[in-house]
């Protein structure tokens, strides 16, 4: 769960998606800048955490990257539990994936912390040429459910940075009106506010 | 052994390292990261005392070949195989036995020299009895059986493959892709419940590196699968591993209850780190030497081992983890103690000489009592998932 002390914020934020969507590449060109064409495949879980500057406040994010073999799914809910965010990663090149993450949706949804910010990643934007998933129906598929919406590339670095800051900027405004008790909000709601209509 | 592998030419690099680092030894010792090639050609990221570390352990390896050949010339080439006790024994034998016994335990413990590893892990796990009750031919009857076929599980592994120790100047070529893939593939086709589990690629990765043919390395895996470990490790759910992680945490809270109930209070559950520990065995987090050193032991005493070892993991750091204020800070150190464990008796010591005797019986018994309420929860979960399904279905 997000825990806000004066203007730095401490967040969960799980990544979640099918085997080899790219989950972990997202998090190694977010958290060291780097992209490797073949990235070691996750096992359990991998532990990241990076600081992000938004406006005059930080926010620290505690980045949950999990496996995505079908058979870790019985692992998640350790990894979702209390998150403050989640950003469910599908490959642009298949559609299989992108069932996979409408899966997540619908269990964060059901199961996950109700304030949660989703984002939603087209990732591989930069394999253009390979394209099943159509960014339109996923971007339609995202508003429906209340996500937000972006196509990433991990190897481009293409809305990398920026999914992250999307939601670094809606974790105040979504976390504060709901878990008043223990919480310090100091003088940045009205910033919070003013950044919360941006999306894709 | 962790991810800091890239595609170049360690070898080379390893030595111009060498060359250049000298002449600043005493300048900026600590600050120094060197990458060099470890014994099983493993690019690692360390500082000059890590190579040092590394250098003594490759003396302690050579020393420890001494005694095995000793023992050898001493007792006849195959003695490690008479330690079994059986009741028609002569009453000289079996104390010949037991002594034999004794000393392997003792020996396996300080290691397995790495030239002698495919013989003895081969032997003593019980990989040569399975292969000797099957057709000479089953592996390339299976292996042809296999050819041409896509599954699920063949889609994943050929996923994997370029994934699994990337960098490996062997693991990492076509020829081991290909070595890498039979052995995962004919896995999946011989025990189409497990199928495949990623994790299993690292673990069969390690195995081709140290058994000396594609084969031996294949019946390894079907012993650890279905002879060494807690079944339903890998398949379907991974129940046996949700099992295996409750055990660990029941047996950190009674050896360990300082650094449990610290832990407990940072809203740590060990199996953020511990999944990968146990699924892998090890693999990713310890340097090679150290990996094979607990596969010695784990061949021989059986599946309890990785608690020996993830407990004396968590007990090095005690003082550490014990100041810590958060997950993360939890996490990264025993990331880094793992990752810098080049010296395998540090780690061994403390797992067999520090933790107090487990015997697999109690062990057994923690499980038993653990199953019920993970398959449980497991299947709990199952449910609700499916009326999610049918929900969305409408």
């Amino acid at each position: 769960m997000a825990t806000i002390g004066h203007n730095n914020l401490n967040a969960k934020l799980v990544l979640l998606g099918d085997m080899g969507a790219g989950k972990s590449s997202v998090v190694l060109r977010f958290v060291k800048g780097q992209f490797l064409e073949f990235q070691e495949s996750t096992i359990g879980a991998a532990f990241f955490s990076q600081t992000l500057a938004v406006n005059d406040a930080t926010v620290k994010f505690e980045i949950w990257d999990t496996a995505g073999q079908e058979r870790y799914h019985s692992l998640a809910p350790m990894y979702y539990r209390g998150a403050a965010a989640a950003i469910i990663v599908y490959d642009i090149t298949t559609q299989e994936s992108f069932s996979r993450a409408k899966k997540w949706v619908q269990e964060l949804q059901k199961q996950g912390n109700p304030n949660m910010v989703m984002a939603l990643a087209g990732n591989k934007a930069d394999l253009e040429e390979k394209r099943v998933v159509l960014a339109e129906e996923a971007r339609t598929y995202a508003e429906e459910n209340g996500l937000f919406f972006m196509e990433t590339s991990a190897k481009t670095a293409k809305n990398v940075n920026e999914i992250f800051y999307e939601i670094a900027k809606k974790l105040p405004r979504a976390q504060a009106p709901q878990n008043p008790a223990g919480m310090v909000l100091v003088d940045r709601q009205g910033d919070a506010a003013r950044a919360s209509s941006c999306c894709s | 052994m962790y991810a800091t592998q890239s595609k170049r030419n360690m070898s080379f690099e390893y030595q111009a390292q060498i060359i250049n680092y000298r002449p600043s030894l005493h300048t900026r010792r600590a600050n120094l990261t060197v990458k060099f090639q470890d014994i099983y050609g493993f690019s690692v990221e360390g500082n000059v005392d890590d190579v040092n570390v590394l250098n003594e352990v490759r003396e302690k390896v050579r020393e420890q070949g001494r005694v095995w050949w000793a023992l050898e010339a001493s007792k006849g080439a195959n003695w490690y195989l008479h330690t079994h006790v059986s009741s028609t024994l002569k009453a000289s034998l079996k104390l010949s036995a037991l002594a034999n016994a004794i000393t392997l335990k003792r020996l396996i413990r300080k290691g397995i020299p790495p030239v002698l590893r495919p013989k003895i892990w081969f032997a003593l796990s019980g990989a040569a009895k399975k292969k000797s009750t099957v057709p000479e031919s089953y592996y390339d009857d299976l292996i042809k059986a296999t050819e041409g076929k896509a599954t699920a599980a063949t889609k994943q592994i050929d996923h994997d493959l370029p994934r699994t120790f990337p960098g490996h100047p062997w693991l990492d070529t076509s020829e081991g892709h290909a070595a890498l893939r039979r052995v995962l593939v004919g896995y999946s086709f011989r025990d189409s419940y497990v199928g495949y589990c990623q994790g299993l690629n690292y673990v069969a990765a390690l195995l081709l590196l140290v058994m000396k043919t594609e084969e031996d390395a294949f019946w390894m895996l079907a012993v650890l699968l279905e002879d060494v470990l807690v079944s339903d490790c890998y398949s379907n759910n991974l129940s046996g591993c949700h099992v295996e992680q409750r055990v660990f945490q029941d047996l950190l809270t009674q050896k360990y209850p300082r650094i449990a109930a610290h832990l407990e209070a940072l809203e740590f559950d060990v199996s953020l780190v511990a999944t990968e520990w146990f699924l892998c065995l090890f693999s990713k987090s310890l340097p090679s030497e150290t990996t094979m050193r607990v596969w010695d032991v784990l061949f021989y005493e059986g599946a309890k081992v990785l608690f020996h070892v993830a407990l004396a993991i968590f007990k090095m750091k005690e003082d550490e983890l014990l100041l810590s204020h958060h997950v993360g800070d939890v996490i990264n150190i025993l990331q880094k103690t793992t990752h810098h464990m080049f010296d395998p008796d540090d780690l061994l010591t403390v797992a067999f000489d520090k933790i107090g005797s487990m015997t697999t019986n109690t062990i057994s018994k923690q499980r038993k009592k653990q199953e019920p309420a993970v398959m449980k929860e497991l299947d709990q979960r199952f449910r609700r998932l499916n009326s999610l399904k049918d929900a969305v279905g409408q």
